[in-house]
């Protein structure tokens, strides 16, 4: 499987079965993010708030309360015009709500700009309390949902749409442990979501070349996993890639921890500046903003000048 | 209101900068009388939490919180923030940003119409806050999953911040609104524990959400001469 919304939706089906205590919100999108699922098998605690993100954010906030564990699924765009509900309610008391943003990034290509969201990274890691996941893959996803569920506390998932890679088998990923997809010792690379594939095919291109990366699957950006970024850092320089911009996401956190722990040299590769547009092509938008195995070439073979 | 309770909302208030005395008078007597009338298992949610002063004067006054918490309020270390915070004594969830207590009555109050548990939840909307669009998402989602175990209360007291409130943005007809978005509107002029009980046994009949609206243009004015001459 190649979706994220597939695998988010049966895995919650999943976990609903042992847990009567899981009850799922939606914003009018549920065909979209697959808790439809999830709402034909659990209808007495599938909740449909209409299309109404801040009403359902302080909705699950009272749910949370009343010792129920609320997923609130949504589009990760439309979920931060209530980050003000999230923030002061969600993350201040401590509140064991999940927020899962579906369509990040580039994924809902065919919509364009309004639905692109490529700044959720940064408002959602800076919340107190919050655990801030972005899996892989379908395997990644179905594994850190599950974790995310038995962690009391908030927790915001950060999923695409059907764009994922296949990057995981049958393995166990640990939620707040960062994973390593390949050793090397030239120049590390650190992804997080969608563009580990990407990382992936470059390092098999380089290794041709005669370079050796590590690979790091940064999957939970909060806590974030200081110990394996300042390992990276050993190496000529840390290349991080992300479908987000590059201001104040994954390449930023890592270069807080870097510029503190132990200065080395950061590329960070995502979205410059402006907007996306519509594309019928996924991968176009990718390439587009530059956001392709080419640049994180270019960035190894720079740093290893 | 007697002088020593509109003493105490006074006294907290200025501990707490003495920005919002005016909102908290005007539903000091509503929150007392919610206090008496709710059961153990009752919610109350203050929604407009800038009248923190009130709440906390009714916690003192049934033992919540003690005359040495009250001394100590608004300094960093006390639970009695200036806006109520989760894990002060009667307040299940923080508020101070408005437009978003309805929203969590909804939340407890679909929980516990899942769990069959008898419970309901009295939130306090100030009219003020009612510009906030959140709130109409609310009433909507009261009405759709017919939550007849939450008792909305606004305070209608014609102020908000920077004037009255009509010349902020018209609430008005505001029974009506309510009324178009399927709630069950009631008037009140009576005392807040009589108009509060009959609302119960309103809701219990009826199935429907029900809010009553208590116009207090002219009370907390008078509180508020008495106040300044020097009553109290």
């Amino acid at each position: 499987m190649r979706s994220f919304r597939d695998a988010f939706g049966e895995e919650l089906v999943r976990i609903g079965e042992s847990k009567p205590d899981l009850v799922v919100l939606d914003v009018d999108v549920s065909t979209s993010t697959r808790t439809r699922m999830f709402a034909t098998r659990f209808p007495r605690r599938f909740i449909q708030l209409g299309i109404s993100e801040q009403d359902a954010v302080s909705t699950a906030a009272g749910l949370a309360v009343a010792g129920k564990i609320p997923v609130l699924a949504g589009f990760a765009m439309f979920l931060m015009r209530a980050w003000e509900q999230i923030r002061n309610t969600i993350s201040r008391d401590n509140l064991n709500v999940k927020i899962a943003g579906t369509h990040s990034g580039f994924s809902d290509h065919v919509d364009g700009s309004s639905h692109q969201c490529l700044e959720d990274i940064a408002l959602m890691r800076v919340l107190p309390n919050f655990t801030v996941v972005c899996p892989a893959d379908a395997q990644a996803t179905r594994c850190l949902l599950s974790q995310v569920v038995e962690r009391t506390g908030p927790c915001y998932l950060r999923l695409g749409r059907d764009n994922a890679s296949s990057i995981y088998d049958q393995e166990k990923l640990e939620l707040g442990k960062a994973s390593i997809l390949a050793d090397g010792s030239d120049v590390s690379l650190i992804s997080c979501g969608p563009t580990l594939g990407i990382c992936l095919e470059a390092v098999e291109e380089l290794r041709s070349k005669g370079f050796s990366c590590l690979v790091l699957d940064l999957h939970t950006i909060k806590p974030l996993d200081d110990h394996s970024i300042v390992q990276a850092a050993d190496t000529n320089g840390i290349v991080v890639v992300e479908e987000h911009r590059v201001q104040g996401g994954l390449g930023s956190a890592v270069a807080e921890v870097v510029s503190e722990r132990k200065p080395a040299r950061i590329v960070r590769i995502g979205v410059r500046d402006g907007f996306g547009t519509c594309s019928r092509r996924y991968e176009d938008l990718l390439s587009l903003h530059g956001i392709t195995k080419e640049s994180i070439i270019r960035a190894v073979e720079a740093l290893m000048r | 209101m007697d002088d020593d309770f509109l003493r105490t909302v006074r006294r907290i208030s200025d501990k707490l900068g003495g920005n919002h005395i005016y909102s908290s008078l005007s539903c000091a007597d509503i929150l007392r009388a919610i206090f008496h009338v709710k059961d153990k298992n009752d919610v109350v949610l203050l929604s407009k939490g800038h009248a923190a002063p009130a709440l906390y004067a009714v916690l003192m006054e049934m033992g919540l919180i003690d005359e040495e918490e009250i001394e100590k309020a608004g300094t960093p270390s006390s639970r009695l923030q200036t806006h109520p915070e989760r894990g002060t004594p009667g307040v299940l969830l923080s508020s101070g940003s408005l437009g978003q207590g309805l929203s969590m009555a909804n939340g407890i109050a679909l929980a516990a119409k899942m769990d069959g548990v008898r419970r309901r939840i009295f939130v306090v909307l100030g009219d003020g806050e009612l510009d906030e669009g959140q709130i109409w998402e609310a009433a909507a989602t009261t009405a759709t999953y017919e939550l007849n175990n939450v008792i909305a209360i606004v305070d209608r007291n014609g102020r908000q911040l920077t004037g009255p409130t009509h010349e902020i943005k018209i609430k008005e007809p505001l029974a009506g609104r309510w009324s178009a978005f399927g709630w069950r509107p009631v008037e009140c002029s009576g005392s807040p524990e009589e108009e509060i009980l009959r609302a119960i046994d309103l809701a219990e009949e009826t199935g429907r959400p029900t809010v009553l609206i208590f116009r207090a243009v002219n009370v907390h004015e008078e509180l508020q001469r008495r106040l300044w001459r020097g009553a109290c």
